[in-house]
Formats: C-alpha cells, sequence, structure tokens
C-alpha cells in the first residue's frame, strides 16, 4: 500500500495528456460501478417494495395488487398474528449456542491436528466434507437418523439406556431446536477446525518457543498466546457464522418446519410462511424491515464491541 | 519419554478416530441407504453388509426418472449464476486490488453484508416481481438474483489472487507501453488464473447448494436437485430411497470440488480473508 497505483500519464513522446490522466483516476469507480449498481438495484427494489407494502394491507390469494392502506396495522400484526417474539427468541439461541459450540469444538479438533502425527493430512481432507453439503441434504441425512421408528440414533441411545422422547428428538418442544443446533455444529465444526488450524500453522515457532523457554505451561499458551494471535480470524469466523446461523432457514425447513408447534420457529422461517405459504404480502414486508433493523444493529455491535477499529 | 510420547500419539489417533466416525459416519450411513431395498430402509439392528440395490437410483434418474431433468437445472442454473458474476467481480476485484481509493475499506464491508444479510428478506419480494415482468420460473430469475450472493462473493476472493499478482509485472508491461486494459488481460487475467478457476468452483458449489432462491422462483420443470429432493415428503409416506438416491447424487459434485481445491478450500470459506 502508499504507492498510489495509478498508470503512467504521459505517451511515448512525454506528452501529458490531462484527459487520461482524470480517466486514470476515475477508473476504479468506473471498474466498481456495474457490480455496484446491480447489487444496489437488486437489493433497494426488495427493501423499497418491503417498505411501500409494509403500509398496506395486501394478501396475495385475494388480489395481485395491495388492497388497502392500512397504516401500521402489518406491524402490530407482526407480534399478535405470528410468533414473532419467540421465533427472535429462537434464532438468538440458535444463533449463540451454536457459534459457541462450533468454534470450541472446531478448536479442539484444529489442536489435534496441529500435533501433525502421520495420517492426519488424510483427515484433514476428509473432514471438510459436511461443509460441502446442501444443509437440506444435511438436514436430510440426520431426519433419516433420527427418526423415532427405525431411526439409528435413538435404537442405539435407547440401547443403552438413554431416554429417547416418543415423538422423536425433532417432534419434541425440548428437543427440537436443540437438535436444529447440532445438526448445523455437525456440518459447521469442520470449517472452524481447518480454519484455525490454518490459523495455528501461521504462528511463528519463534513466539512460541520464546513462551516456553519461559516456562509457561501449554494451558498458560493456549490462552496468552496462541487465541490472542489467532483473534483476528477467529472474529471473522463467528461473524459470518453466527449471521448464517441467525439465517437458519433450509435446516428448519427440512428438519421440523419450524415445530412441533412454534418450538423451533426461526425468524426467517416465519418470514417464508407469512409470505410463501400464508401469501401475507403486507404483514411479512412489515416484519422485513424488523428484521432488517435487527440484523443492522447486530452487525453494527460486533463492529464495534470485536473490531473497534478495522482488522481485516 | 518416549513412552509418554507413543502415548500421546495413540490418544491423539484415537480422538480423532472418535472425530472422524462423527463426521463422516452420518453421510456413509445415508450413502448406504440409497443402495439399499426400500423394505430394508428401518431394519435394525443395522446391516452393514448387504445386497446393494440400484433401482432407487433408476427410479429417480431413469424410468420415470423425474429427478433427471432438475440435475440438468441445477447445472444451468449454477454455471449461469457463475459465468454471470465473472465479467463484474473481475473488474470490481481489479479496482480494489490495484488502485489506491477512497472508501475501499466500506465497500469491502458492504459486499460483505450483502453475503451475511438474510437472503429470505429479499425473496419474497422477487417472487412477485418475477411475476410481474414475466420471469416467474424462468431459470433467468434464480440466475439474476443468485448475483446477490455470487458477486460479493467472487469479488472478495478474487481480490486476494490478484493482491497476490505482483505489480512490478503490470508496471514492466506499461512501460512497453500497454495501456491499462491490455495489461489487465496480458498479465492479470494469466497470472491470476488459477485464483478465478478456484472462485469459478466455489460460485458454483454456493449456487448449487442453494435452496432458497429456487424454492421460491423455480416452476416444476426448472426446479434444483435440492429442491427436488424436498418434495418427496410432499406425497404420502416418506419414501427414503429416494431421498437418498436423489441426495446423493446432489452431494457428489460439491464434494469433488471440494476434494480437487485441496489447499484452497480454507480461503474460499473465509472469502479470501485467510490465505490457509
Amino acid at each position: 500500500m502508499g504507492d498510489p497505483r495509478v498508470a503512467p500519464t504521459t505517451t511515448h513522446s512525454g506528452v501529458w495528456l490531462p484527459d487520461r490522466h482524470a480517466f486514470n483516476r476515475r477508473l476504479p469507480y468506473l471498474l466498481l460501478a456495474p457490480s455496484v449498481i446491480v447489487l444496489l438495484a437488486l437489493i433497494l427494489y426488495p427493501l423499497a417494495f418491503a417498505l411501500r407494502n409494509s403500509f398496506w394491507f395486501w394478501n396475495l390469494q385475494m388480489g395481485p395488487a395491495p388492497l388497502y392502506y392500512s397504516g401500521l396495522d402489518n406491524y402490530r400484526m407482526v407480534f399478535q398474528v405470528t410468533p414473532f417474539a419467540v421465533a427472535l427468541k429462537n434464532t438468538l439461541l440458535l444463533a449463540f449456542l451454536g457459534t459457541f459450540a462450533q468454534f470450541w469444538f472446531g478448536m479442539g479438533v484444529a489442536l489435534l491436528l496441529h500435533t501433525h502425527l502421520r495420517g492426519l493430512g488424510l483427515m484433514r481432507a476428509l473432514l471438510i466434507m459436511p461443509t460441502t453439503l446442501a444443509p437440506v441434504v444435511a438436514g436430510f441425512l440426520f431426519r433419516y437418523l433420527l427418526e423415532p421408528k427405525g431411526g439409528l440414533l435413538p435404537w442405539a441411545l435407547e440401547g443403552i439406556g438413554f431416554p429417547v422422547p416418543p415423538q422423536g428428538f425433532l417432534g419434541n418442544a425440548n428437543t427440537a431446536l436443540l437438535s436444529i443446533g447440532l445438526v448445523d455444529t455437525w456440518q459447521w465444526t469442520p470449517f472452524f477446525a481447518i480454519v484455525l488450524y490454518a490459523g495455528l500453522l501461521s504462528i511463528s515457532e519463534e513466539v512460541k518457543e520464546a513462551a516456553q523457554v519461559d516456562g509457561a505451561s501449554p494451558w498458560r499458551m493456549f490462552w496468552s498466546i496462541t487465541l490472542p494471535l489467532l483473534r483476528p480470524i477467529a472474529a471473522f469466523l463467528v461473524m459470518i457464522r453466527f449471521m448464517q446461523l441467525f439465517n437458519s432457514f433450509d435446516l428448519v425447513f427440512v428438519l421440523t418446519s419450524g415445530g412441533p408447534g412454534t418450538a423451533s420457529r426461526t425468524l426467517s422461517f416465519n418470514l417464508y410462511r407469512e409470505g410463501l405459504v400464508n401469501y401475507n404480502i403486507g404483514l411479512t414486508a412489515a416484519m422485513t424491515w424488523l428484521v432488517v433493523i435487527i440484523v443492522s444493529v447486530i452487525i453494527n455491535l460486533y463492529l464495534v464491541f470485536v473490531y473497534r477499529k478495522r482488522e481485516w | 519419554m518416549r513412552r509418554v510420547q507413543a502415548r500421546q500419539s495413540l490418544a491423539v489417533y484415537a480422538l480423532m478416530a472418535l472425530v472422524m466416525v462423527f463426521f463422516l459416519g452420518p453421510i456413509l450411513w445415508f450413502i448406504l441407504l440409497a443402495f439399499r431395498h426400500p423394505s430394508e430402509a428401518y431394519t435394525l439392528p443395522p446391516q452393514l453388509f448387504f445386497e446393494p440395490y440400484l433401482g432407487n437410483f433408476g427410479d429417480t434418474f431413469v424410468d420415470p426418472g423425474n429427478n433427471a431433468p432438475q440435475l440438468l437445472s441445477s447445472v444451468i442454473v449454477s454455471s449461469g449464476a457463475t459465468l454471470l458474476s465473472l465479467p463484474f467481480a473481475l473488474a470490481a476485484a481489479y479496482a480494489l486490488s490495484r488502485f489506491a481509493m477512497r472508501g475501499k475499506e466500506f465497500i469491502m464491508n458492504w459486499y460483505i453484508s450483502l453475503l451475511i444479510a438474510p437472503p429470505i428478506v429479499f425473496v419474497i419480494p422477487y417472487f412477485i416481481l418475477m411475476s410481474r415482468i414475466g420471469w416467474a420460473g424462468s431459470y433467468r430469475a434464480m440466475i439474476v438474483t443468485l448475483q446477490t450472493l455470487a458477486i460479493p462473493f467472487s469479488v472478495w476472493l478474487l481480490k486476494s489472487f490478484m493482491d497476490e499478482v505482483p505489480l512490478d509485472l503490470e508496471e514492466a508491461a506499461w512501460v512497453d507501453g500497454a495501456n491499462r486494459l491490455a495489461a489487465f488481460f496480458r498479465i492479470i487475467i494469466p497470472l491470476a488464473l488459477p485464483g478465478i478457476i478456484v472462485t469459478s468452483m466455489f460460485t458454483f458449489v454456493f449456487s448449487w447448494n442453494n435452496v432458497i432462491f429456487p424454492l421460491a422462483l423455480s416452476k416444476q420443470s426448472t426446479t434444483t436437485l435440492p429442491v427436488g429432493t424436498i418434495s418427496f415428503f410432499a406425497s404420502t409416506g416418506v419414501y427414503w430411497g429416494h431421498i437418498a438416491a436423489t441426495a446423493v447424487v446432489a452431494m457428489l459434485p460439491p464434494m469433488i470440488i471440494f476434494l480437487l481445491l485441496g489447499r484452497y478450500v480454507v480461503r474460499g470459506l473465509t472469502f479470501g480473508a485467510v490465505k490457509g
């Protein structure tokens, strides 16, 4: 960085061309423009569409256009008609616990890989397989494994005397959301493991040796050296995964459809239900804006507290 | 001392064996399901060895083969989304990699904020927009809307690859009289080609695995394979054999691509932020 990275602005004969200079200064913005314009169009349209319709009563089953202006009714209905508060609670619970579990489980596997024993390289290459699956496919894997009658896991757990709810883990209100979190953890722990492993490799041996000479215990070294040095990577991973978990839809859709009742309904699934099943476009629009505001608050809080200044 | 080390490595191997069974076991169990006769889907205690049955694949992909067109749709939508994103992303990544400009960091963060925004928020308005402009159920509808993910992802990853192409080479080309455009095509594109291929492979996989856009924007004849697997739940009873056969076919391309990507997996999954 630091060098202006601007093309030479003189011709072969050395004649200064001010026009070309101006062009070169504008060039980066011209290159960015197509992607920014396409993306702005793709984002602003839905947001503007939702903002307008959030003040109108409109059910697609009753007509192809908004029916009448309804003020803030839709925003009130979000809380009265849909289990918005429950969905928000479920979503935050899933995102916090899921990210926490995946980070520490992944860290454990990364430390195992970091022993560099023979054969671990092959294991590392295969370990990532769960992360490559479409979330719906991961959902099917575990729906089959968890089937209350005939599934392998309930059968094995009953065999060792572990209590299995009669409706199965996905059909029980106390275990449905937990099960979704566990399946997501199964799918994304390898992601944390291999990225944190790459981070471990980047920590210089000299730092570790210096600490060893000073007589630091492995435990102390992990908390005082390894973890702080991994912080930039960890902060990035946690933000990405937290938001992906916050947006959980595919797994919920396949595993529980938000049930039983509303026990595992997430914000994304709530939006899907109102929008694409009940066709309450006005109500969904209001909910969209509530979700947009919540997401913006979360991302900004995270940027303020974790990144403070810029780090990536 | 040596005994202690041997015991330690034995413990590491034992733990890693547990880890591998935990993470790969469910996948293998599901692949086996695809080769079981439907009457044996629930046989307990579990049978590891059995007569392989190919009927599940036959039913779903050959005769009547309802899922074969979905496989083609998946290829069309994922390739289309990948190809469409490339020119936009190449230009933006080049600008971000090679120019000092105000607001660069803001733009980078803006791209990533799109990647982590909830897609369902956009999908419902798209659903209505597409039927208004006559694109309902078309491949175009899915390919264009997938750009909300494909472009920001590709910009980030391509930028990380272009950052590694030495500036000297480009400057040498300018001295030789090449303008920026010529230098871009003669220097940057060839030298960043591995990165462009890696980026395309990731974009392809992410588009392939995406369900939310095709679920809302496709019709029966254009729906993709992962969405096709869901439809088996709608009919009476659950045909696990058919679900498994289609899901196994749907999971193969991403798995193979990830194995080919090898050392680039870390970089791709972190949008270029961690080099790996």
